[in-house]
């Protein structure tokens, strides 16, 4: 029997009415004195009598009346089918609940509401409400509830692109307890092997995650299948295959309930999730369609992961190819360097530097800045480095190399159709028997270096000249200098000088800025000095976008590829701290 | 200096390590590095008894106005150098999972963040450290390419709290979990507490910490609900306002800030948006002791620079009235004009 059977006696509107209290005074209004079986509530006032007994029957709730000394005087049909211990003439001991203060009660597979009213004379009324219809959905709703909260979960943590072994243990680390007590990821093998990932209920909240590898062919036969595709709806011997395997230590294979759903993935699936649970746990319909569902965000993670794996290894691999390499180690010379690309994600841009051996002993080293931004501005510093590398072996006069470069950029743009061109300074060092350096820089529009001397003082090289890739036969500036042991040589690109912060974020750092920055800080080793550059424009930026940022420096480093002791006896240049109070 | 002069205990070559330090000395350096090796001291004992003490040293004597930032620079290259002939030395084979280690971005200071990446090599992890001032894209990419078991974050200034914490958030969005560490959190790591992410006072308690998988992710929830009143996002909104109207107020009452340099000026206007920047971090953590301890260590710096703090007592002074309506602020305003000395309160 079920609460609807009681409910078909109701004559009523199909509404679950709540009996509420604001029921009691209407009827103490029209409640007649005169009804024999029922208590007088109220005397009615001009009102004519019912028929009390015949109307109670019809009420959703069962109604017993009891005398004073506790024995059922009047039992309703209604009372009688919700309580059918209780008899006229008995006592309401019969059934044991009542007893309890809680006004809901479980009786005979159903939920009773009770509730007790006082009546004259001693006695009382018990009304008694089947509410099993509304309990069960509001059961039904607070399951929903707590699917969809677990689910929303699921897609919060799982929506983020993740890498692969983090998405798979994220599936799992998500499955328990909520799913399973133990539940096993099996991703599709990949050359033979199966990685596998195991998350274990643990004593708390989080469980304990745990991964392997297996042969393709020592998978258990179940779940090879279902990597294949093959959905078997049920199972033999899933428990005792998985058991076998070694992944539910521990527990023996009869009393663990588990269940196995493929994760979709882009053709077959991407893997399979074993879920267990161990004893008096098993798998209902709603589980099993809270599993699926779950299953089915996880696969897509897995296949999102996958995805992104598989092109950012192609992007790594051509990315590598475009980011500037460290400038080759050369005697006399120490190297420093800093790069900022404006797209941080990316990590490539626009700006380029580099150096290559010459067999005499000295380098060509340069730094330059090609016109746009992100990707295509990084292949384009690709190929004109490429042009470099093979342009080097051929012409060392730095001017002249230029002037080559240009010709071979020129050629490649007019071919492509596109108008790309490269501001740089080009320059090839020489070791000098005092272990000074000698530098002749040649100038393609580029900003002009500045060499920190050992006085203290930052002079800025007169070096310009026109962009390179535009015209034939440009007009490239050339400068000669020497670097004493200690001495620095510093090149920069335009992200450093426009780089825009200030107050409002408006003001252009500026080669001002700049060369205060650098004033003094001659003894600063050569990637110190890069370093500090880049500090104090990101300082400047304060977080806010740039262009890309780069910076080669060379330090002459005396004999023997170390600073000369008595460098440090120079006198340093002492004067306010142009960095002022804070700043570092 | 030579092998057969060296004593080689960590406490006697101490003070001939701060000397190649100040002498910019590479080679110098990681030979006295090198001779505690050979003498047969631990790796980690020479990275954190001798060159950590030397790093702190040097920041001493920057603050003191003892060194110019340029030797300080200079320095924690050399430091660096160190480090990195330390680890080679070493060698060791990593035998557990990878751990990223990056510095916030905007902190240049990488020494300690290096130093904790070197520990934990030695204690084998597999480490890959992403350097100094890590823009948030850059790790997250990473991430995605390569998986990390953990990252520990390093800060050393509170004033970047309120980007640690996107930082933080951006790392368990990957789903991997964050360590940090730094006085960027507090000596105690209170501030660290206060974001919601686990704290580690020195490189072996993050050792300690990254070997258990569970305190690592099992993280007090961020306890942020006073940002509800919106005077965190208002200040930075009004960051550059706040500077200029500041600006205008200090040349009014010391007229010779008019004579200033450019430089002068720039650096007048970068103290004045640090103040802001602290006082944000503190409104952000809601902890005024933050702004307090920020204030009273500018007076220090300023006063080995000979600089009177009554410029500070001023701004502090005016950014509280124009800030009349934000009862947080002109709280920790007031409480940092409290750290302020005697004189210079009296001054303004």
């Amino acid at each position: 029997m079920t609460g609807a059977d009681v409910r078909d006696l109701d004559p009523g509107d199909g509404r679950s009415s709540t009996p509420s209290a604001a029921r009691v005074p209407a009827w103490r209004q029209t409640t007649s004195r005169s009804v024999a079986a029922l208590p007088a509530l109220e005397p009615a006032q001009g009102q004519p009598a019912l028929d009390w007994p015949e109307v109670a029957e019809h009420l959703r709730e069962g109604v017993v009346v009891c005398g004073p000394d506790g024995t059922v005087r009047h039992v309703s049909p209604v009372a009688q089918r919700l309580l059918p211990e209780v008899v006229v003439g008995g006592t309401l001991a019969a059934v044991e609940q009542l007893a309890s203060l809680d006004p809901h009660l479980r009786h005979h597979g159903r939920w009773l509401r009770v509730r007790r009213v006082p009546l004259s004379a001693g006695r009382s009324c018990w009304y008694v409400e089947d509410v099993s219809d509304r309990e069960r959905r509001s059961e039904e709703l607070a399951a929903e509830r707590s699917r969809s909260a677990f689910l929303t979960t699921v897609g919060d943590k799982l929506g983020n692109p993740l890498h692969p072994d983090r998405a798979a243990a994220a599936v799992v680390r998500l499955a328990v307890p909520t799913l399973a007590e133990v539940a096993v990821l099996v991703l599709a093998p990949r050359s033979g092997r199966a990685r596998w990932w195991r998350a274990s209920r643990a004593g708390d909240e989080t469980p304990t995650v745990d991964r392997g590898v297996i042969a393709a062919t020592a998978l258990p036969p179940a779940i090879a299948e279902s990597l294949r595709g093959n959905h078997p709806h049920a199972v033999d011997w899933l428990v005792e295959q998985v058991v076998e395997a070694g992944w539910l230590p521990g527990v023996s294979a009869t009393e663990v309930a588990a269940r196995l759903v493929s994760l979709p993935g882009r053709d077959a699936p991407a893997g399979v999730l074993l879920v267990a649970r161990g004893t008096g746990g098993w798998y209902g319909e709603d589980d099993l369609d809270l599993v699926r569902a779950f299953a089915a965000r996880a696969g897509a993670a897995l296949t999102t992961a996958l995805l992104y794996r598989e092109q950012a290894e192609v992007a790594d691999m051509l990315q590598a190819s475009l980011l500037p390499v460290e400038p080759a180690a050369a005697p006399g010379v120490e190297w420093g360097t800093a790069y900022r690309p404006a797209q941080a994600g990316l990590r490539i841009g626009g700006d380029f530097y580099g150096s290559h051996r010459l067999p005499d002993g000295g380098s060509v080293f340069f730094l330059g800045d090609v016109s746009g931004k992100g990707v295509e501005a990084a292949v384009f510093t690709g190929q004109l480095r490429q042009c470099l590398h093979a342009l080097h072996r051929v012409e060392q006069q730095p001017a002249k190399l230029l002037r080559l470069l240009n010709d071979a950029l020129l050629e490649t743009t007019l071919a492509h159709g596109q108008g790309r061109f490269a501001t740089m300074v080009l320059g090839v060092v020489r070791p000098h028997r005092d272990g000074g350096l000698g530098l002749t820089l040649a100038g393609g529009g580029h900003l002009p270096p500045l060499v920190l001397r050992s006085s203290g003082e930052v002079e800025q090289l007169p070096l310009n000249g026109m962009l390179i890739g535009v015209v034939p036969d440009p007009r490239i500036g050339q400068v000669s200098t020497r670097l004493a042991p200690g001495e620095t040589c510093l090149l920069y690109s335009d992200g450093v000088t426009e780089a825009r912060g200030g107050r409002r974020g408006e003001e252009l750092l500026g080669t001002d800025r700049l060369v205060q920055a650098l004033t003094g800080c001659h003894r600063m080793p050569a990637p110190a000095l890069a370093e500090r550059i880049e500090q104090v424009t990101c300082d400047w930026l304060a977080q806010r976008d740039h262009d890309d940022i780069a910076v080669l420096a060379l330090r002459a480093t005396g004999v023997a590829n170390r600073p000369q002791r008595h460098l440090h006896a120079v006198p340093t240049v002492t004067g306010p701290d142009p960095e002022g109070a804070t700043t570092r | 200096m030579t092998a057969a002069t060296r004593d080689t205990s960590l406490d006697a070559v101490y003070p001939d390590y701060l000397h190649c330090l100040a002498e910019a000395d590479e080679h110098a350096a990681v030979e006295v590095a090198r001779g505690l090796l050979d003498a047969g001291v631990a790796a980690e004992r020479v990275l954190l008894d001798l060159v950590a003490p030397a790093q702190a040293e040097v920041g001493e004597r920057w603050a003191r106005n003892e060194w110019s930032v340029a030797q300080e620079h200079a320095a924690t290259h050399i430091s660096d150098r160190v480090v990195a002939a330390v680890a080679a030395y070493a060698d060791v084979r990593p035998t557990r999972a990878r751990i990223v280690v990056a510095c916030m971005d905007g902190e240049w200071h990488a020494l300690p963040a290096r130093l904790v990446a070197e520990v934990l090599r030695l204690r084998g992890w597999q480490v890959t450290f992403l350097g100094a001032s890590v823009p948030a894209a850059h790790l997250v990419s990473y991430l995605h390419r390569h998986d990390a078991y953990a990252v520990a974050l390093a800060s050393a200034l509170p004033m970047r709290l309120p980007h640690a914490h996107r930082m933080v958030e951006v790392c368990r969005r990957s789903d991997v979990p964050v360590l940090v560490g730094g006085r960027g959190f507090g000596v105690d790591g209170r501030w660290a507490r206060r974001l919601g992410v686990p704290w580690a006072a020195s490189a072996p308690a993050a050792a300690d910490l990254l070997g258990d998988e569970r305190a690592l992710r099992a993280a007090a929830p961020a306890d942020l609900a006073h940002l509800a009143d919106d005077e965190y996002a208002s200040l930075v909104n009004r960051r550059g306002e706040l500077i200029d109207s500041a600006l205008a107020d200090l040349a009014q009452r010391f007229p010779a800030i008019r004579d200033h340099s450019p430089a002068q000026l720039d650096s007048t206007v970068s103290d004045l948006g640090y103040i802001l920047d602290f006082l944000a971090a503190a409104l952000y953590v809601d902890d005024g002791s933050l702004f307090t301890e920020f204030v009273e260590w500018l007076v220090t710096i300023l006063d080995s620079r000979s600089v009177p703090a009554a410029t500070v007592e001023a701004s502090l002074a005016h950014y509280g009235g124009v800030l009349h309506d934000f009862p947080r602020a002109v709280d920790f305003l007031q409480r940092g004009r409290g750290a302020l000395p005697v004189a210079d309160r009296r001054a303004a």
